[in-house]
């Protein structure tokens, strides 16, 4: 260990340098600011020295060296632009351009293309190559990334990304010498949730966005920092801007959060901006007839029809929703306006079921640690989480700590597949997950009293896996515990989260929570709960949350960012609920048939590159970002749309002049709130009971209705081209074959599935991941909305 | 007895003698002007602030658009400028082509002037000479650069592209075919080269022409003599430079001060006038023509005789041919380059001037290592002629005003910039 | 005596009038100095930079490929281009609009473009009655090339050599 971080003394360029012994020779130029050009190397990529183009001159050796691949050594001297080099450097230019095609002024990477860039700097400028170019025939890898493979240079960026970063050997070097190509083996679309990093890896333009294909240059755009709004990580990106249309999202270096990669969600929804269905101006329903109207007139009509509400039917009628990605300020006015009112059925858990322990909750849910811990731990059991298309980001630590050799333990629903080895995995029928988390819990304590209290049966027997995992957790150095989405829409959430808790307690574990949303963090902060206010401060008697709001039925609804028939937990009943209310108002960027039914104003608000905001990780940092684009028609940013109803309804303290106003005075009632600890996690409660599901005798069957990557918001589901890859979520029914045999279903024959009455007729596919008695039907996309709990009972018949 | 003030008069913008959109305030004492105050700024395009947002070679059309009478001497010096800092060498076929394309502007600024200076104060037949010759001189800006005034040729390495080796005819029609069309298209036959000694043949004529009509004119004599007299320490006081100078009798020119391009190697003489005054200075440029005239004809011998690159074989900083451009990677991509990003000018700053036919022309560029200018400040000749306005019409009468405008030789593009 | 006769002759006999009107008369007859525009045209340079043009290949197929050269190169950012994939895959533009009232002529789209799409045609008789004719559209950008075929490929042949 010593030896290796032992600074010695190096010289380039007759610069003296302090480096780390054994640091490539290229990191340390680059920290001293000298430019040595490359192509194949990448500091988050390891090392392949294959360009060439590095090359520089050591003293005492009688070649160039390639500036990647060597490593410092104590008194080093070291030329980077010695007349050697820099014949080195032109040659290597004029190899790597023979092949190149003429192709710039087609080519999208044209102005950014590193190749222009270094062929300026260090090669030549005058060709002394008159044979034939070669010519590669293009490779077809989906609907993300278009490809023109005689542009490669063959600097394996993109074969080594897909090794060490996405873990899918998906592109590989075929041939050699001058047949050599980049490709994959059998011509396929790439399914790696993070395949469009490879777009901005690529030194030239062999691999580029293929939405973007064409559309704009880079001297033509401007460049504004974001955060994405997809996952509970907030990637930072940066949105690409041209006039006043957002052309392209690429991410932005934060070590902290998305180190260099963002996930192809978070680059490609962009795209849903610009639906055909986005509404440009406020809507007023008049004798079922819609009608664009003025700001002004639509709020006023709001806030009179809120107020109707209220007064025929007290403040209780009324429900707010939001979407569990809204930003800080639009949850906490949100939350203000619905408590002005004297309501407090406000929620964000649309997904969720079981809220029992609520008021036991931390001030937020969250990670329980940084994400560059996580990226460290030893052990991690992942509790209901289809991780990697959940959280790619999270995934991609989860991913870093594998390969520093730690192990992994899932128990899941689904056996989902994950882009690392698994130690051990439970897949387990929803309604077992709990036996099984009991199991481990056994294993670790099997003597404590306390333990029936949270739910533990005392004659309990743990199997061998599960005892395997408490080993596991009780050993390992650094244990993390996470509960994924399917943990959280789980219908006994509660207890699976007081067994974790049990667990992380007496394995000295960290629990995390991958939060809802975007900002499901925020949400918990701003107070967007039935039984908090803004700064985690609990209420005396609590409001109605997400799914009695639901099932109950409300006279008024308000939604924010809402498509209550997908984006809530039972989407028949949700759906139903809106058609049945009084007073609906939405507050929506998409116009949509279901919601032309319910709502009566709808007021089309600003989606992420057109927000000013904060979003809350769920490593708990508060990300603030500006707009980038101005709204399209009429929209406006949420914010701007919830004070002046405040004002409006005559409610006192909406005076903000612009989003930070908001923000800091949230961040003062955080400061000073008596509230629960700040940053604590869930604890073992013993739980009330929960009134079960009413299930007939037919309905034998558990669905499994996970939300598919690109499904998760109204944003993503728009988003023409990610909707095309494989992630989009197949509308058919999985099952494995032994329930098929029962039932008598063969593969690609349809079946019908029956939830609450409703009847889809599906095509069904044989899976062996399912487990017994369960059937497989992603929730969120158009095939199977309209069915009930996406973890309920369901009927399968033929 | 009643009280007399002054008078206030607005001379311009809108008057045809004052040159563009002079605007001049005169306080008249009579017919006597007690005090002028020029205001400029009625044509300011904030040329500066623009190319410090624009990779180099694109304000080079700016340039031109400054003094738009002298245009490729103004893009002398931006291009010059440019060079020392990048520390080029032009081609030296490139710069005998400078050389000869700065005389025939001076030639062109010279024409524009004696006819508008004339036409002003009474000669208007004067101007007509001076347009039949400088329609020649238009012909040979479009037949190397493409148009007429706003050339946009120089460029740093060198200039653009190669003298044409034919002159553009005329073309047969109802009233000259046959003989008569030939007669028309004679020195239309050669070369570029052919058509401007043909030119630099005729002008000396030409140049009598303009004398017997003026030298000895006594109006225009009783018109410019003593006139607007500057002595030569007041003109040096007041940074005049070019003819205003000489014209006080200072041998003052940059192309034999400080000689740039290839004006070393020629033979020409520095006319300089004896009391100063407005007759003077015509003098002075009338010698100019012929001292201009005897520089293109140096020039036009050695072009014949040497061929060669016109612009530096470097395609780091001059657009590669188009030929390797089509054909060649490194040259689509330099080419690609250039045209979006341009070069990238090591950090330093330049004082760069040539002697325009207003006198010196100059550009201060600062660079900060970026491809455009950190800051660029151009040196009018005509903004410190103006300048020196109220001080050459005190005390003289209000027609005097036009004839001093006129010898000052003002062209707004350059004063506003 | 003689002279006083003679100026008495001269001036009634508006003999000074005479003389000026003779040789009034005399250019009045005379053959014409000036080229009689518009049905004589003064000669011009291959290499003369009017009004703007778009060029087609010889089967039809338009040259430009939305490279976007010309506009980034535009001193006076009067180019504005906006590009897409057509149905064939091809690169091509979506709208390319030259604003005469902004153009300088400078020539430097011309120089940039990398397949000689774009050029400066022949044509100095144009005008707008308002600015919106001097909105130069693709569609008549390519009218012009399309008019002006011949003239421009041979400006073009006859000018490559220097280029």
């Amino acid at each position: 260990m010593s030896d290796q971080q032992q600074l010695v003394t190096i010289e380039i360029d007759g610069i003296p340098l302090q480096a780390e012994r054994g640091a490539p020779l290229i990191d340390v130029a680059d920290a001293a600011g000298i430019t040595i050009p490359r192509f194949c190397y990448h500091k988050k990529l390891s090392v392949a020295a294959n360009c060439r183009m590095c090359l520089v001159e050591v003293e005492r050796v009688p070649k160039p060296l390639p500036a990647c691949s060597t490593p410092v050594n104590d008194g080093m001297r070291v030329h980077t632009r010695s007349p050697m080099v820099l014949a080195a450097q032109k040659a290597v230019m004029e190899f790597l351009l023979i092949n190149h095609p003429l192709d710039c002024p087609i080519c999208d990477q044209g102005g950014e293309c590193e190749l222009q860039d270094v062929s300026m700097a260090f090669g030549g400028d005058v060709s002394r190559f008159r044979e034939r170019k070669r010519v590669v025939r293009n490779k077809n890898l989906g609907p993300l990334v278009a490809t023109d493979m005689t542009r490669c240079i063959h600097c394996t960026r993109c074969v080594r990304f897909g090794e060490e970063i996405a873990g899918e050997r998906e592109l590989g070097l075929i041939g050699r010498g001058e047949n050599a190509e980049i490709g994959t083996f059998i011509e396929k679309t790439l399914t790696s949730e993070l395949s469009g990093n490879i777009i901005d890896l690529c030194p030239v333009g062999a691999l580029t966005s293929k939405p973007f294909r064409y559309l704009a240059r880079t001297w033509e755009i401007q460049q504004f920092p974001g955060v994405a709004p997809h996952d509970a990580v907030g990637s930072n990106i940066y949105i690409h801007v041209k006039g006043d249309r957002v052309m392209r999202v690429v991410p932005r270096e934060n070590e902290a959060v998305n180190e260099v990669w963002i996930s192809d969600r978070d680059r490609f929804s962009y795209q849903g901006l610009y639906s055909e269905d986005r509404l440009q101006a406020p809507m007023i329903k008049q004798e079922g007839r819609w009608q664009s109207v003025d700001w002004e007139t639509a709020l006023i009509a709001a806030a009179a029809g809120l107020q109707h509400v209220v007064q025929n039917d007290g403040p209780d009628a009324i429900g707010a929703l939001a979407s569990p990605s809204a930003t800080l300020e639009e949850f906490y006015l949100l939350q203000k306006v619905a408590r002005g009112l004297g309501c407090h059925n406000v929620d964000h858990r649309l997904l969720a079921q079981d809220f029992r322990d609520q008021a036991h909750a931390p001030l937020f849910p969250w990670l329980g640690q940084s994400l560059a811990e996580l990226g460290k731990a030893d052990v991690i059991l992942l509790v209901g989480s289809n991780c990697r298309k959940e959280q790619p980001l999270i995934n991609h630590r989860i991913r870093q700590a594998v390969r520093r050799g730690a192990r992994i333990f899932v128990l899941n629903p689904i056996d989902y597949p994950f882009n690392y080895p698994l130690t051990k995995r439970l897949i387990a029928n929803p309604k077992e997950m709990i036996t099984h988390l009991a199991g481990i819990a056994k294993a670790l304590n099997p003597k404590d009293p306390s333990a029936e209290a949270i739910g533990i049966p005392p004659n309990a027997s743990p199997k061998e896996v599960e005892r395997e995992i408490a080993e596991a957790l009780r050993t390992g150095a650094r244990c993390v515990i996470l509960l994924g989405d399917i943990a959280t829409a789980h219908p006994q959430a509660a207890h699976l989260r007081t067994l974790s808790a049990y667990i992380a307690d007496h394995s000295e574990s960290t629990l995390g929570t991958l939060t809802m949303g975007t900002n499901g963090a925020g949400a918990w902060i701003a107070g967007a709960l039935p039984h908090r206010k803004a700064a985690g401060q609990n209420l005396e008697t609590p409001g109605l949350d997400a799914d009695t709001m639901i099932a109950q039925g409300r006279k008024g609804y308000v939604l924010l960012g809402v498509e209550p028939e997908i984006d809530c937990a039972n989407s028949h009943l949700a759906a139903e609920a809106m058609i049945n209310a009084e007073f609906v108002v939405s507050l929506t960027a998409y116009r949509t048939r279901p919601m032309e039914d319910y709502a009566d104003i709808l007021l089309p608000i600003a989606l992420f590159a057109e927000n000013t905001g904060t979003f809350v990780n769920a490593a708990g940092s508060w990300q603030s970002f500006a707009s980038a684009v101005t709204p399209p028609g009429e929209t406006r940013p949420a914010w701007k749309i919830l004070r002046v109803l405040a004002n409006l309804l005559d409610l006192n303290g909406f005076d903000y002049m612009d989003a930070t106003q908001i923000r800091d005075e949230l961040q003062v009632l955080v400061q000073n709130a008596d509230s629960p600890e700040k940053k604590d996690r869930w604890r073992p409660e013993k739980l009330g009971e929960k009134v079960a599901e009413k299930t007939n005798d037919k309905q034998q069957l558990t669905r499994i209705g996970d939300m598919p990557i690109h499904a998760v918001d109204p944003l993503v589901r728009r988003a023409a081209s990610l909707q095309k890859t494989p992630d989009a979520g197949e509308g058919v029914i999985r099952i494995n074959s032994k329930l098929a045999g029962l039932l008598g279903i063969w593969e690609g024959e349809s079946a019908s599935a029956v939830q609450d009455g409703i009847e889809k007729t599906l095509p069904v596919v044989i899976d062996e991941r399912v487990p017994d008695q369960c059937a497989w039907l992603p929730a969120g996309i158009p095939s199977s909305m309209g069915l009930g709990l996406r973890f309920g009972s369901i009927e399968i018949s033929r | 007895m009643p009280e007399i003030h002054n008078f206030t008069l607005n001379f311009g913008p809108q008057h045809p003698a004052a040159h563009g959109v002079l605007r001049l305030v005169l306080e008249l004492d009579g017919e006597v002007i007690v005090r002028a105050d020029p205001h400029i700024g009625l044509l300011h395009r904030a040329t500066e602030k623009l190319a410090e947002n624009k990779p180099y070679n694109q304000s080079i059309g700016y340039m031109d658009r400054l003094d738009y009478v002298s245009m490729m001497c103004n893009e002398h010096a931006y291009v010059s400028a440019i060079e020392r800092l990048l520390g080029i060498e032009v081609p030296i076929r490139a710069q005998y082509i400078r050389v000869m394309f700065d005389e025939i502007t001076r030639i062109l600024n010279h024409l524009m002037w004696i006819g508008a200076h004339a036409l002003d104060i009474g000669a208007m037949s004067m101007f007509l000479y001076a347009f039949r010759e400088r329609e020649d001189l238009m012909d040979v800006y479009e037949a190397v650069s493409g148009t007429r005034m706003h050339a946009t040729y120089y460029r740093p390495g060198g200039v653009y592209r190669d003298l044409p080796d034919s002159m553009p005819q005329y073309d047969a029609s109802r009233w000259r075919k046959g003989a008569k069309l030939k007669q028309l298209n004679r020195a239309r036959e050669g070369t570029l080269l052919d058509f401007v000694e043909d030119f630099t043949a005729r002008f000396p004529g030409c140049v009598d022409e303009y004398e017997t009509l003026l030298t000895d004119n006594r109006i225009w004599k009783q018109r410019t003599v003593d006139i607007g007299i500057v002595t030569p320490e007041r003109a040096l006081q007041l940074g005049f430079s070019g003819p205003m100078l000489r014209g006080s009798g200072i041998a003052w020119d940059l192309r034999k001060k400080q000689p740039y391009a290839v004006y070393d190697k020629m033979d020409f003489d520095i006319p300089v006038g004896a009391t100063g005054d407005s007759y003077d200075r015509y003098l002075v440029r009338i010698e100019e023509f012929r001292q201009s005239n005897r520089i293109i004809k140096q020039c036009i011998d050695w072009l014949r005789a040497n061929p060669g690159p016109v612009i530096l074989e470097n395609n780091k900083i001059a657009s590669p041919k188009r030929q390797q451009m089509k054909g060649e990677m490194e040259g689509l991509i330099h080419h690609f380059k250039l045209a979006t990003e341009g070069y990238c000018i090591p950090e330093g700053e330049v004082y760069a001037a040539v002697e325009a036919p207003k006198g010196e022309f100059g550009i201060y560029m600062i660079s900060d290592g970026a491809n455009k200018p950190y800051r660029l400040k151009i040196r009018a000749p005509g903004f410190a002629h103006l300048a020196a306005m109220d001080e050459m019409v005190r005390g003289h009468m209000l027609a005097d005003v036009v004839a001093i405008i006129g010898t000052q030789d003002i062209v707004f593009g350059e004063v506003d910039r | 005596m003689y002279y006083r006769i003679r100026h008495y002759v001269k001036s009634f006999s508006l003999w000074e009038l005479l003389k000026g009107l003779n040789l009034t008369g005399h250019y009045l007859f005379a053959e014409k100095f000036t080229v009689r525009y518009p049905e004589e045209k003064a000669p011009q340079s291959p290499r003369f930079r009017g009004q703007h043009a778009l060029r087609r290949y010889p089967d039809g197929e338009e040259r430009c490929i939305a490279c976007k050269l010309c506009e980034a190169v535009c001193p006076a950012l009067a180019i504005t281009i906006e590009s897409g994939v057509r149905e064939d895959g091809s690169r091509r533009t979506t709208r390319y609009d030259i604003d005469l009232v902004k153009c300088i002529f400078c020539g430097f789209c011309q120089e940039a473009c990398p397949v000689d799409a774009i050029v400066e045609s022949p044509i100095y008789e144009y005008f707008g009655n308002q600015r919106d004719d001097l909105l130069m559209t693709k569609e008549r950008l390519l009218a012009v090339g399309e008019t002006w075929q011949k003239k421009i490929d041979g400006n073009l042949a006859q000018d490559s050599k220097y280029r």
